[in-house]
């Protein structure tokens, strides 16, 4: 399995739509840093360096990144059935569970790498306003960016990696997601397209009864700043992520390729 | 299961096979089966169903009915250990990852190879041999998007048969190689063939087949129409005599002539192999038939094939 993994990431690494994404992700933050109606938009003066990450996670979160986890995991079935490479893959000794597991694990450690790497770039860029005790929020904790009082570096670390955890976390429903289509569809932009256009959909059901928007997934893709009590939403998004990964691996266990 | 020993059982078994995409039958109740060190080759018009019925010998098609056996184990229910001796090029040609070397994919089929249950390591010294064997060593390190349609085929039957298999399944190996290279591809499989391993291989080159295939099935419109002996077929001889059909009952008597017919002015024969023809004509002569000529009875697998093909 572990040889699968590795094969994944190498190509994951390799390919082209990863690495542009990788890299609007780092630089994102820096533009956003500097600016020049930041704080006029925010609404609240931006005083610490450890403000940059909720900054450009909020901004990243609702469409740039769902859309790069979209096309990229798409792209792990897509390009593999395009490029003719899946078949020779499975000619060899290996069951199909394992192939499409070790995609998965991959796929779901994508969203991971964005904002992680989202994260460092906005580290990076709150460098000039530094990173010592401030009175304000992070924007991930209580009081949002306003906060509650002031904020030790300590406790704003905290706040930022758990903030970003949970937007990680919350992104891999997509990836599930992404993968299933692909699967379904063996074809990269049917199956983006199909996983963007699930999302929308999702999004436009707002028109409907709250107690039908809170199991959707789109419903919570605020997780990351949110301060109540976030177990349900949480265990939602799992079931979500198991549930389409699921279907994806029994979707492939019995595809012709 | 298979306990060393134990009568032989067929390297690959394939038992009612049909495959259906919708409504249109591609495959209809295909009967093979190919012992160890046994030839098999696969041939046919196209859209035949050649593809087809390779993608569900190895297990990337799943028959509508019917059952494929590697090694005794069904592909389709125990798919990775049915597949743990199995080589196979599934498309010509062959695909591989354009980013990655030669020498890298095959490192990564190897590694995969590794992963059978009991799975054997395959060396770094296999993956050269092999690549030497292909004649792709000036290649090894260069990335797949740089190789020829010819060097990316030699890659795949190197691919094919780095984990030394027992089942090798080629669909068209030969398609994009020069006259060298196909004759290369022949002389390997021979090779694999004569190690014990069993072969199917489809292909377009009769008459370069017909020299060291066993076994050939003709397929035309998913029906395995007909299945031809070759090893049979090559061990005919033919005698020029003045009276073929008293030539032919005087043969008959003789123990090691298996059967006889005539196609005057021939008498053939199907002797063990050549080493019966001096005692042919030595008998011949004592039953006072007068031999003319004796030369082996060439089968001409193309106008064999195009006579069962136009009739099909
Ligand atoms: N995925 C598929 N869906 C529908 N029809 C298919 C599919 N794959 C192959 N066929 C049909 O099956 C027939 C046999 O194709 P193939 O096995 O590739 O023939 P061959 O390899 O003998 O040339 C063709 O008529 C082709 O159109
Ligand atoms: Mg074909």
């Amino acid at each position: 399995m572990l040889t699968l993994i590795t094969l994944e990431f190498l190509k994951l690494l390799g390919s082209r739509s990863a690495r542009l994404a990788l890299i609007v992700c780092f630089v994102l933050p820096l533009l956003w840093a500097f600016a020049p109606r930041l704080e006029v938009l925010m609404k609240v003066a931006v005083v610490s360096g450890w403000q940059i990450p909720a900054i450009s996670i909020g901004i990243a979160v609702q469409f740039l990144i769902p859309l790069f986890i979209a096309v990229t995991v798409a792209e792990m079935i897509g390009t593999e059935v395009s490029q003719g490479t899946l078949a020779p893959l499975l000619l060899r000794p290996v069951d199909r569970t394992t192939v499409i597991a070790s995609k998965l694990v991959v796929a779901l450690a994508y969203p991971v790498l964005l904002v992680g790497v989202t994260v460092i770039g906005s580290l990076l860029a709150g460098i000039p306003r530094g990173y010592g005790e401030f009175t304000g929020g992070t924007g991930m904790g209580p009081g949002l960016f306003v906060g509650v009082g002031t904020l030790t570096s300590n406790q704003a670390l905290a706040e930022v990696l758990r903030g970003s955890g949970l937007a990680a976390l919350m992104l891999m429903p997509i990836a599930a997601l992404a993968l299933l289509f692909g699967v379904l569809l063996l074809n990269t932009a049917a199956a983006a397209l199909a996983t963007f256009a699930a999302l929308n959909l999702m999004r436009l059901l707002v028109v409907f009864p709250e107690t039908i928007q809170r199991v959707l997934l789109t419903s919570h893709l605020n997780l990351y700043a949110q301060q109540t009590d976030i177990t349900q939403p949480l265990i939602l998004l799992i079931i979500y992520t198991v549930g389409f990964g699921l279907m994806a691996v029994f979707a492939f266990d019995r595809r012709d390729i | 299961m298979t306990k060393q020993g134990a009568p032989a059982l067929p390297a690959i078994e394939v038992r009612g096979l049909v495959k259906r995409y919708g409504s249109n039958t591609i495959l209809e109740d295909v009967h093979l089966t190919v012992k160890a060190g046994e030839v098999y080759a696969l041939t046919g018009p196209n859209g035949a169903g050649k593809t087809t019925l390779i993608r569900c010998l190895t297990g990337l098609a799943f028959p509508t009915d019917g059952e494929v056996r590697l090694l005794g184990r069904d592909v389709h229910t125990d798919g990775s250990r049915a597949r743990a001796y199995l080589g196979a090029v599934v498309e010509a040609p062959a695909k591989f990852y354009p980013q990655f070397t030669g020498t890298q994919n095959l490192q990564t089929h190897a590694n995969l190879a590794a992963m059978a249950p009991g799975g054997r390591r395959v060396s770094r010294d296999r993956i050269r041999e092999v690549l030497a064997l292909l004649e792709l060593t000036r290649m090894a390190d260069r990335k797949v998007q740089e190789f020829s349609l010819g060097q990316r085929q030699r890659l795949g039957v190197a691919s094919a048969i780095l984990a030394e298999p027992k089942v090798l399944i080629l669909d068209e190996p030969t398609s994009g190689l020069d006259p060298l290279g196909i004759g290369l591809i022949h002389r390997i499989v021979t090779s694999l063939a004569t190690s014990g391993c069993a072969v199917i291989l489809s292909t377009h080159h009769l008459r370069e087949i017909a020299t060291y295939a066993h076994t050939v099935g003709i397929l035309t419109g998913g029906r395995m129409v007909d299945t031809v002996d070759l090893r049979a077929r090559q061990a005919a001889y033919r005698f020029r005599v003045d009276d073929p059909v008293g030539a032919a009952s005087a043969l008959e008597r003789l123990p090691f002539v298996r059967r006889v017919s005539t196609r005057t002015p021939y008498a053939i024969a199907y002797l063990g192999g050549e080493a019966g023809v001096p005692d042919a004509l030595a008998h011949l002569s004592n039953e006072g038939i007068r031999v003319f000529e004796a030369s082996p009875d060439h089968f001409d697998l193309y106008e064999y094939y195009r006579e069962r093909v136009e009739q099909a």
